[in-house]
């Protein structure tokens, strides 16, 4: 089995009151592991607010990155499942599920999240991770 | 008529367009059909040679005057049904326009 997502950069219940506090969360988790600089998290919450909440791209789902930028030091994805599920604006709201994606580039990320996206992409999965109590829970349904 | 060109556009054409170009290559295998999908962002994907652009709801309103192609609005990237559905009406399309 291939690690997908590492379970320290897993974390369930996660406190957010709206949708910059789910970002900064999932934000934080690379942080803290020197992934990136804090800017990028101010670059994601950008991005929400010049673009739109279009990355909330399926219910209950929303992908969380900026672009890439030397305010990635490594390449990195986190996830985070809400306690309490938060509004983005979109049709697909609300939150609860968010992955926190960085890259240096716009090549060498492709593989992770290309098999990050097959294992959400299964029908009901979001729904699942959602529902799970642990970060061991949740790492067993991606990476297996 | 050479391969026909598809465009999935996102934000910043490294993320939710990648999922969506995913979920398009799975469903010309599936169908049988060919065409080349690739990603763009949402700032110069107008500039980009493709015959059909594939685009989340809220981002489809800042480039829908802008595009010479057909844009075409996802609400939910992940939904079997919904991209299924569009990306087969486009090339039956694309068909009687041949025809």
């Amino acid at each position: 089995m291939k690690e997908i997502i590492g379970i320290d950069n897993i974390k369930v219940n996660v406190n957010a009151r709206d949708w910059r506090e789910a970002i900064e969360a999932s934000g934080n988790i690379l942080l803290q592991k020197g992934n990136i600089k804090r800017k990028y998290i101010d670059d994601m919450i950008k991005a929400v607010l010049s673009l739109g909440p279009y990355m909330v791209v399926t219910p209950g789902f929303a992908l969380a990155h900026a672009k890439p930028s030397p305010d990635v030091l490594q390449d990195g994805v986190s996830l985070i499942t809400l306690k309490n599920p938060v509004e983005f604006g979109s049709i697909n709201d609300p939150v609860s599920v968010v992955l926190c994606m960085a890259c240096v580039d716009n090549i060498s990320h492709i593989n992770v999240l290309k098999a990050v996206a097959e294992k959400l992409m299964i029908e009901g999965m979001i729904g699942k991770i959602a529902s799970c109590r642990s970060a061991r829970e949740v790492y067993s349904l991606i990476n297996e | 008529m050479g391969t026909i060109k598809i465009q999935t556009v996102c934000g910043f054409g490294c993320g939710s367009s990648l999922m969506l170009r995913m979920k398009i290559e799975s469903i010309l295998k599936k169908h049988n059909l060919e065409a080349e999908v690739f990603c763009g962002d949402v700032g110069t994907c107008c500039a980009n040679k493709c015959d059909v652009i594939f685009i989340s709801k809220e981002l489809s309103e800042r480039i829908i005057d802008r595009a010479k192609v057909p844009v075409i609005s996802i609400d939910n990237f992940m939904n079997q049904a919904e991209v299924e559905e569009k990306t087969l009406t486009f090339f039956k399309n694309l068909k009687n326009k041949e025809g």
